[in-house]
Protein backbone atom coordinates (compact mmCIF):
# COMPACT_ATOMS: atom_id res chain seq x y z
CA UNK A 1 0.00 0.00 0.00
CA UNK A 2 1.95 3.14 -0.79
CA UNK A 3 -1.07 5.77 0.25
CA UNK A 4 -2.78 5.90 3.59
CA UNK A 5 -4.91 8.63 2.45
CA UNK A 6 -6.62 8.94 -1.11
CA UNK A 7 -9.88 10.25 -2.10
CA UNK A 8 -10.86 10.59 -5.70
CA UNK A 9 -13.10 13.46 -6.90
CA UNK A 10 -14.85 14.02 -3.87
CA UNK A 11 -17.46 16.33 -4.06
CA UNK A 12 -19.24 17.68 -0.96
CA UNK A 13 -21.97 20.84 -0.41
CA UNK A 14 -21.44 22.42 2.91
CA UNK A 15 -23.95 25.38 1.80
CA UNK A 16 -25.16 27.56 -0.71
CA UNK A 17 -21.93 29.34 -1.07
CA UNK A 18 -18.97 26.54 -0.32
CA UNK A 19 -18.50 23.22 -1.57
CA UNK A 20 -15.69 20.67 -2.05
CA UNK A 21 -15.33 19.71 -5.58
CA UNK A 22 -13.21 16.97 -7.36
CA UNK A 23 -11.30 16.50 -3.85
CA UNK A 24 -8.23 13.86 -5.02
CA UNK A 25 -5.66 13.63 -2.09
CA UNK A 26 -2.73 11.02 -2.02
CA UNK A 27 -1.24 10.93 0.93
CA UNK A 28 1.71 8.87 1.18
CA UNK A 29 3.14 5.44 3.26
CA UNK A 30 5.49 7.44 6.26
CA UNK A 31 4.72 11.10 5.15
CA UNK A 32 4.19 14.08 7.53
CA UNK A 33 1.62 15.50 5.05
CA UNK A 34 1.26 19.18 5.46
CA UNK A 35 -2.61 20.14 4.56
CA UNK A 36 -2.53 24.28 4.29
CA UNK A 37 -4.99 26.31 3.13
CA UNK A 38 -6.08 29.84 3.88
CA UNK A 39 -9.23 30.19 6.91
CA UNK A 40 -12.19 28.90 5.11
CA UNK A 41 -10.66 26.50 2.13
CA UNK A 42 -12.24 23.31 3.31
CA UNK A 43 -9.54 21.80 5.35
CA UNK A 44 -11.36 21.26 7.93
CA UNK A 45 -14.76 20.12 5.95
CA UNK A 46 -11.98 17.33 4.01
CA UNK A 47 -10.83 16.02 7.63
CA UNK A 48 -14.45 15.61 8.45
CA UNK A 49 -14.92 13.52 5.46
CA UNK A 50 -11.87 11.82 5.71
CA UNK A 51 -12.64 10.96 9.38
CA UNK A 52 -16.05 10.01 8.28
CA UNK A 53 -17.99 12.66 10.10
CA UNK A 54 -19.75 13.78 6.89
CA UNK A 55 -20.58 11.76 3.87
CA UNK A 56 -19.60 13.03 0.46
CA UNK A 57 -22.12 13.05 -2.30
CA UNK A 58 -19.99 11.75 -5.11
CA UNK A 59 -16.61 10.13 -5.10
CA UNK A 60 -14.52 7.92 -3.00
CA UNK A 61 -12.13 7.88 0.31
CA UNK A 62 -9.86 5.06 1.19
CA UNK A 63 -7.86 5.25 4.23
CA UNK A 64 -5.20 2.93 5.77
CA UNK A 65 -6.47 0.83 3.16
CA UNK A 66 -10.38 0.41 3.74
CA UNK A 67 -13.15 2.12 2.16
CA UNK A 68 -14.69 5.22 4.64
CA UNK A 69 -17.14 5.48 5.94
CA UNK A 70 -18.09 1.29 5.16
CA UNK A 71 -15.11 0.36 7.83
CA UNK A 72 -14.92 3.75 9.72
CA UNK A 73 -14.60 1.42 12.86
CA UNK A 74 -11.57 -0.30 11.67
CA UNK A 75 -10.01 2.79 10.28
CA UNK A 76 -11.20 4.81 13.55
CA UNK A 77 -9.36 2.40 15.91
CA UNK A 78 -5.96 2.56 13.64
CA UNK A 79 -6.29 6.75 13.98
CA UNK A 80 -5.59 9.15 16.18
CA UNK A 81 -7.44 11.98 14.92
CA UNK A 82 -6.89 15.44 17.29
CA UNK A 83 -10.20 17.74 15.96
CA UNK A 84 -10.11 21.27 15.56
CA UNK A 85 -12.98 21.54 18.57
CA UNK A 86 -12.13 19.04 21.07
CA UNK A 87 -14.85 17.38 21.78
CA UNK A 88 -14.64 16.61 25.87
CA UNK A 89 -16.60 15.62 28.63
CA UNK A 90 -15.95 19.06 30.81
CA UNK A 91 -17.38 17.46 34.01
CA UNK A 92 -14.71 14.83 33.92
CA UNK A 93 -11.23 14.65 35.55
CA UNK A 94 -8.21 13.67 33.28
CA UNK A 95 -7.57 11.04 34.57
CA UNK A 96 -11.58 9.38 33.91
CA UNK A 97 -10.70 10.92 30.43
CA UNK A 98 -7.95 8.67 29.95
CA UNK A 99 -9.50 5.79 31.48
CA UNK A 100 -12.79 6.08 29.23
CA UNK A 101 -10.69 7.25 26.13
CA UNK A 102 -8.35 3.88 26.77
CA UNK A 103 -11.26 1.43 26.96
CA UNK A 104 -12.02 2.26 23.20
CA UNK A 105 -8.49 1.55 22.19
CA UNK A 106 -7.09 -2.32 22.00
CA UNK A 107 -3.48 -0.73 20.42
CA UNK A 108 -3.39 1.73 23.46
CA UNK A 109 -0.67 1.81 25.55
CA UNK A 110 -0.08 2.76 29.07
CA UNK A 111 3.57 3.22 29.13
CA UNK A 112 3.26 5.62 26.48
CA UNK A 113 0.42 8.06 27.81
CA UNK A 114 2.44 7.87 31.63
CA UNK A 115 5.37 8.96 29.19
CA UNK A 116 3.35 11.81 28.03
CA UNK A 117 1.80 12.87 31.26
CA UNK A 118 5.67 13.70 32.63
CA UNK A 119 6.67 15.19 29.19
CA UNK A 120 3.32 17.71 29.11
CA UNK A 121 3.27 18.31 32.89
CA UNK A 122 -0.50 17.45 32.91
CA UNK A 123 -2.30 17.23 36.23
CA UNK A 124 -4.63 13.69 36.16
CA UNK A 125 -6.83 15.17 38.92
CA UNK A 126 -8.13 18.43 37.54
CA UNK A 127 -11.53 18.54 35.79
CA UNK A 128 -11.02 19.32 32.23
CA UNK A 129 -13.11 22.40 32.81
CA UNK A 130 -10.82 23.65 34.23
CA UNK A 131 -7.94 23.02 31.92
CA UNK A 132 -6.34 25.79 29.63
CA UNK A 133 -6.36 26.05 26.36
CA UNK A 134 -2.95 24.81 25.85
CA UNK A 135 -3.63 21.88 28.46
CA UNK A 136 -6.78 20.34 26.73
CA UNK A 137 -4.36 20.65 23.40
CA UNK A 138 -1.85 18.07 24.92
CA UNK A 139 -4.13 16.64 26.69
CA UNK A 140 -5.63 15.65 22.81
CA UNK A 141 -2.28 14.84 21.74
CA UNK A 142 -2.08 12.48 24.30
CA UNK A 143 -5.29 10.56 23.70
CA UNK A 144 -4.55 10.72 19.73
CA UNK A 145 -0.61 9.47 20.06
CA UNK A 146 -1.18 6.82 23.68
CA UNK A 147 -3.60 4.84 20.92
CA UNK A 148 -0.79 3.60 19.01
CA UNK A 149 -2.09 5.01 15.98
CA UNK A 150 -0.93 4.15 12.47
CA UNK A 151 -1.91 7.28 11.55
CA UNK A 152 -1.97 10.66 13.01
CA UNK A 153 -4.54 12.96 11.79
CA UNK A 154 -4.20 16.70 13.15
CA UNK A 155 -6.57 19.26 12.35
CA UNK A 156 -4.82 22.74 13.32
CA UNK A 157 -3.36 20.90 16.42
CA UNK A 158 -1.35 23.92 17.91
CA UNK A 159 -3.84 26.79 16.53
CA UNK A 160 -4.58 29.68 19.64
CA UNK A 161 -1.27 27.86 21.44
CA UNK A 162 1.28 29.71 23.16
CA UNK A 163 4.58 28.93 21.29
CA UNK A 164 6.23 26.75 24.25
CA UNK A 165 3.22 24.59 24.17
CA UNK A 166 3.04 24.43 20.05
CA UNK A 167 6.71 22.73 20.77
CA UNK A 168 6.27 20.65 22.82
CA UNK A 169 3.40 19.56 20.93
CA UNK A 170 5.47 19.32 17.67
CA UNK A 171 8.34 17.33 19.28
CA UNK A 172 5.92 14.58 20.87
CA UNK A 173 4.83 13.76 17.32
CA UNK A 174 8.16 13.83 15.77
CA UNK A 175 9.13 11.73 18.70
CA UNK A 176 6.14 9.01 17.98
CA UNK A 177 7.13 8.81 14.07
CA UNK A 178 10.72 8.51 14.45
CA UNK A 179 9.91 5.51 17.26
CA UNK A 180 7.10 3.90 14.77
CA UNK A 181 6.61 4.05 11.61
CA UNK A 182 3.35 6.28 11.13
CA UNK A 183 2.23 8.57 8.87
CA UNK A 184 0.59 12.37 9.81
CA UNK A 185 -1.77 14.45 7.70
CA UNK A 186 -1.94 17.61 9.86
CA UNK A 187 -3.76 20.88 8.37
CA UNK A 188 -2.36 24.46 9.12
CA UNK A 189 -2.30 28.22 8.29
CA UNK A 190 0.72 28.36 10.28
CA UNK A 191 3.13 27.63 7.30
CA UNK A 192 6.57 28.19 8.92
CA UNK A 193 5.12 25.57 11.49
CA UNK A 194 4.57 23.02 9.25
CA UNK A 195 8.18 23.88 6.83
CA UNK A 196 10.68 22.22 8.88
CA UNK A 197 8.39 19.24 9.17
CA UNK A 198 6.58 18.05 6.49
CA UNK A 199 7.76 15.90 3.17
CA UNK A 200 4.61 16.42 1.32
CA UNK A 201 2.44 19.55 0.97
CA UNK A 202 -1.33 19.83 -0.78
CA UNK A 203 -2.63 23.11 -0.56
CA UNK A 204 -6.57 24.40 -0.60
CA UNK A 205 -8.16 27.30 -1.87
CA UNK A 206 -12.03 27.62 -2.19
CA UNK A 207 -13.12 24.24 -1.61
CA UNK A 208 -10.59 22.58 -4.43
CA UNK A 209 -6.66 21.14 -4.25
CA UNK A 210 -4.61 23.51 -6.03
CA UNK A 211 -1.15 21.98 -5.68
CA UNK A 212 0.18 18.60 -4.22
CA UNK A 213 3.77 18.13 -4.02
CA UNK A 214 6.99 17.04 -2.15
CA UNK A 215 7.62 19.26 0.18
CA UNK A 216 10.96 19.75 -1.65
CA UNK A 217 9.53 20.07 -4.91
CA UNK A 218 7.33 22.85 -3.74
CA UNK A 219 10.03 24.88 -2.53
CA UNK A 220 12.20 24.84 -4.97
CA UNK A 221 10.97 25.77 -7.77
CA UNK A 222 9.22 28.96 -6.64
CA UNK A 223 11.54 32.19 -7.51
CA UNK A 224 11.53 35.76 -7.67
CA UNK A 225 13.58 37.00 -10.51
CA UNK A 226 14.85 40.78 -11.13
CA UNK A 227 15.04 41.50 -14.83
CA UNK A 228 15.13 44.39 -17.09
CA UNK A 229 14.97 45.09 -20.68
CA UNK A 230 12.25 42.57 -21.01
CA UNK A 231 9.99 43.39 -23.62
CA UNK A 232 6.30 43.36 -22.54
CA UNK A 233 5.36 40.44 -24.46
CA UNK A 234 6.41 37.43 -24.19
CA UNK A 235 6.61 34.12 -25.43
CA UNK A 236 6.28 30.34 -24.35
CA UNK A 237 8.53 30.95 -21.38
CA UNK A 238 10.15 27.54 -20.19
CA UNK A 239 8.81 28.70 -16.08
CA UNK A 240 5.06 29.36 -15.32
CA UNK A 241 5.49 32.78 -14.88
CA UNK A 242 3.10 33.58 -11.90
CA UNK A 243 2.80 37.09 -11.73
CA UNK A 244 4.90 40.43 -13.26
CA UNK A 245 5.17 43.31 -11.81
CA UNK A 246 6.64 47.01 -12.75
CA UNK A 247 8.84 48.10 -9.93
CA UNK A 248 8.67 51.17 -7.96
CA UNK A 249 11.43 52.28 -8.67
CA UNK A 250 13.20 53.69 -11.97
CA UNK A 251 15.83 51.50 -13.48
CA UNK A 252 15.45 48.47 -10.45
CA UNK A 253 13.56 46.64 -13.30
CA UNK A 254 10.69 43.97 -12.84
CA UNK A 255 9.85 41.73 -10.78
CA UNK A 256 8.51 38.24 -11.67
CA UNK A 257 7.52 35.32 -10.11
CA UNK A 258 7.65 32.08 -11.77
CA UNK A 259 7.28 28.21 -10.94
CA UNK A 260 9.40 25.46 -12.42
CA UNK A 261 12.53 27.23 -12.38
CA UNK A 262 15.78 25.63 -13.24
CA UNK A 263 19.11 27.71 -13.55
CA UNK A 264 20.15 26.73 -16.97
CA UNK A 265 16.79 28.81 -18.05
CA UNK A 266 18.93 32.27 -17.14
CA UNK A 267 19.75 31.71 -21.08
CA UNK A 268 16.42 32.41 -22.12
CA UNK A 269 16.49 36.12 -21.21
CA UNK A 270 19.09 36.54 -23.48
CA UNK A 271 17.13 35.33 -26.28
CA UNK A 272 14.22 38.04 -25.53
CA UNK A 273 17.13 41.09 -25.10
CA UNK A 274 16.25 41.01 -21.58
CA UNK A 275 18.93 40.68 -18.16
CA UNK A 276 18.35 38.43 -15.55
CA UNK A 277 19.59 40.74 -12.31
CA UNK A 278 18.60 38.44 -9.48
CA UNK A 279 17.02 35.01 -8.70
CA UNK A 280 15.74 35.34 -5.14
CA UNK A 281 14.36 31.77 -3.14
CA UNK A 282 11.20 32.35 -2.04
CA UNK A 283 10.52 30.44 1.31
CA UNK A 284 7.33 28.16 1.71
CA UNK A 285 5.07 31.11 2.96
CA UNK A 286 5.83 33.34 0.01
CA UNK A 287 5.68 30.63 -2.47
CA UNK A 288 1.87 29.56 -0.99
CA UNK A 289 1.16 33.28 -1.20
CA UNK A 290 2.11 33.56 -4.67
CA UNK A 291 0.70 30.00 -5.95
CA UNK A 292 -2.91 31.43 -3.65
CA UNK A 293 -2.86 34.98 -5.86
CA UNK A 294 -1.75 33.59 -9.00
CA UNK A 295 -4.57 30.50 -8.80
CA UNK A 296 -7.20 33.48 -8.14
CA UNK A 297 -5.93 35.68 -10.83
CA UNK A 298 -8.20 36.11 -13.30
CA UNK A 299 -7.54 33.50 -16.86
CA UNK A 300 -6.45 36.13 -18.74
CA UNK A 301 -3.18 36.91 -17.00
CA UNK A 302 -1.74 33.56 -18.41
CA UNK B 1 27.24 21.54 16.11
CA UNK B 2 24.26 20.75 14.21
CA UNK B 3 22.04 23.38 16.70
CA UNK B 4 20.69 25.59 13.92
CA UNK B 5 19.09 24.54 10.33
CA UNK B 6 17.56 27.01 8.49
CA UNK B 7 14.04 25.55 7.08
CA UNK B 8 13.83 28.76 4.84
CA UNK B 9 16.82 27.92 2.87
CA UNK B 10 16.62 26.10 -0.52
CA UNK B 11 19.00 23.97 0.23
CA UNK B 12 17.42 20.65 1.31
CA UNK B 13 17.25 20.16 5.25
CA UNK B 14 18.51 17.10 4.79
CA UNK B 15 21.91 18.85 3.01
CA UNK B 16 22.35 20.95 4.91
CA UNK B 17 22.78 18.35 8.09
CA UNK B 18 25.09 16.11 6.13
CA UNK B 19 27.15 19.59 5.05
CA UNK B 20 27.86 20.45 9.03
CA UNK B 21 28.43 16.96 9.90
CA UNK B 22 30.87 16.55 6.88
CA UNK B 23 32.60 19.79 7.59
CA UNK B 24 33.05 18.83 11.34
CA UNK B 25 34.43 15.62 10.76
CA UNK B 26 37.05 17.57 8.28
CA UNK B 27 37.62 19.50 11.00
CA UNK B 28 38.43 17.14 14.17
CA UNK B 29 35.15 18.43 15.68
CA UNK B 30 34.06 14.96 15.28
CA UNK B 31 36.69 12.04 15.64
CA UNK B 32 36.46 8.36 14.01
CA UNK B 33 34.49 6.06 16.21
CA UNK B 34 32.20 9.05 17.77
CA UNK B 35 28.92 8.37 17.67
CA UNK B 36 26.34 11.08 15.64
CA UNK B 37 22.86 11.55 17.95
CA UNK B 38 20.43 9.13 17.23
CA UNK B 39 17.81 9.70 14.48
CA UNK B 40 15.32 10.41 17.22
CA UNK B 41 17.22 12.72 19.03
CA UNK B 42 18.07 14.87 16.21
CA UNK B 43 14.63 15.42 15.08
CA UNK B 44 13.53 16.08 18.26
CA UNK B 45 16.27 18.99 18.69
CA UNK B 46 15.97 20.38 15.52
CA UNK B 47 12.15 19.93 15.38
CA UNK B 48 12.64 18.29 12.18
CA UNK B 49 11.17 15.08 10.31
CA UNK B 50 12.92 12.01 11.47
CA UNK B 51 13.16 10.94 7.92
CA UNK B 52 15.00 13.84 7.12
CA UNK B 53 17.88 12.94 9.53
CA UNK B 54 17.99 9.47 8.22
CA UNK B 55 18.18 10.79 4.88
CA UNK B 56 20.93 13.01 6.08
CA UNK B 57 23.02 9.91 7.71
CA UNK B 58 22.31 8.17 4.72
CA UNK B 59 24.30 10.55 2.63
CA UNK B 60 27.38 10.61 4.61
CA UNK B 61 27.27 7.17 4.31
CA UNK B 62 27.39 6.66 0.98
CA UNK B 63 30.28 9.47 1.12
CA UNK B 64 32.58 7.23 3.50
CA UNK B 65 31.96 9.72 6.30
CA UNK B 66 29.83 7.32 8.79
CA UNK B 67 29.04 4.34 9.37
CA UNK B 68 25.14 2.61 10.57
CA UNK B 69 25.43 -0.14 12.43
CA UNK B 70 21.91 -1.65 12.45
CA UNK B 71 20.43 -1.23 15.97
CA UNK B 72 23.71 0.22 17.23
CA UNK B 73 23.76 3.68 15.46
CA UNK B 74 25.99 6.32 13.46
CA UNK B 75 29.43 6.10 13.81
CA UNK B 76 32.31 8.42 12.49
CA UNK B 77 34.97 6.54 10.45
CA UNK B 78 38.06 7.57 10.01
CA UNK B 79 38.77 9.63 6.91
CA UNK B 80 42.12 10.33 5.26
CA UNK B 81 43.83 13.14 5.67
CA UNK B 82 43.79 14.38 2.50
CA UNK B 83 40.35 14.01 2.08
CA UNK B 84 39.48 15.92 4.82
CA UNK B 85 42.08 18.87 3.87
CA UNK B 86 39.77 18.85 0.23
CA UNK B 87 35.89 19.15 2.09
CA UNK B 88 37.59 22.33 4.29
CA UNK B 89 38.55 23.65 0.96
CA UNK B 90 35.19 23.12 -0.53
CA UNK B 91 33.96 24.58 2.46
CA UNK B 92 36.04 27.33 2.48
CA UNK B 93 35.72 28.39 -0.94
CA UNK B 94 31.58 28.20 -0.61
CA UNK B 95 31.85 30.59 2.53
CA UNK B 96 34.13 33.16 -0.14
CA UNK B 97 31.93 32.44 -2.86
CA UNK B 98 28.81 33.40 0.20
CA UNK B 99 30.40 36.40 0.86
CA UNK B 100 31.08 37.32 -2.73
CA UNK B 101 27.64 37.01 -4.10
CA UNK B 102 26.40 39.17 -1.01
CA UNK B 103 28.94 41.84 -1.47
CA UNK B 104 28.22 41.76 -5.36
CA UNK B 105 24.49 43.00 -4.11
CA UNK B 106 25.09 45.08 -1.92
CA UNK B 107 27.59 46.84 -4.52
CA UNK B 108 30.93 46.45 -2.38
CA UNK B 109 33.88 46.11 -4.73
CA UNK B 110 35.53 42.79 -4.11
CA UNK B 111 39.16 44.99 -3.54
CA UNK B 112 36.91 47.01 -0.36
CA UNK B 113 36.83 43.46 0.20
CA UNK B 114 40.11 42.17 0.38
CA UNK B 115 41.09 45.51 2.10
CA UNK B 116 38.83 44.36 4.91
CA UNK B 117 39.43 40.41 5.14
CA UNK B 118 43.30 41.58 5.55
CA UNK B 119 42.68 44.02 8.18
CA UNK B 120 40.44 41.52 10.03
CA UNK B 121 42.66 38.82 9.58
CA UNK B 122 45.81 40.70 11.11
CA UNK B 123 43.50 41.98 13.58
CA UNK B 124 42.69 38.51 14.68
CA UNK B 125 46.36 37.77 14.62
CA UNK B 126 47.64 40.27 16.91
Amino acid sequence: MSNVIETRNLRYRAGRNFEIRELSLNVPAGSIYGFLGPNGSGKTTTIALLMGQLRASQGSITVLGQSMPQAAPRILARTGFVPERPHLYPTLTVEEVLRYHASFYQSWDWRRADELFGRFELDRSLKLSALSKGETGKLMMLLALAQNPDLLVLDEPTDGLDPVVRRAMIIAVLDYVSQRDAAVFISSHLVHELERICDWVGVMDNGKLVAEMPMQTFKSGIKRLRVTGAPALVEDPPFVLLSRDTGETLGAGEVWVVRGWQTPMQQYFEGIGASLREVVDLDLEEGFVELLRTFRAPRAQA
Amino acid sequence: MLTQIDPRSPTPLYDQIAARIRVAIAAGELEPGQPLPSVRRLAGRLRINPATVVQAYRVLESEGFVEMRQGAGTFVREVENQRRSQERNAEAARLVRAMLTEAARLGLATDDLVTAFKHEVGASDR
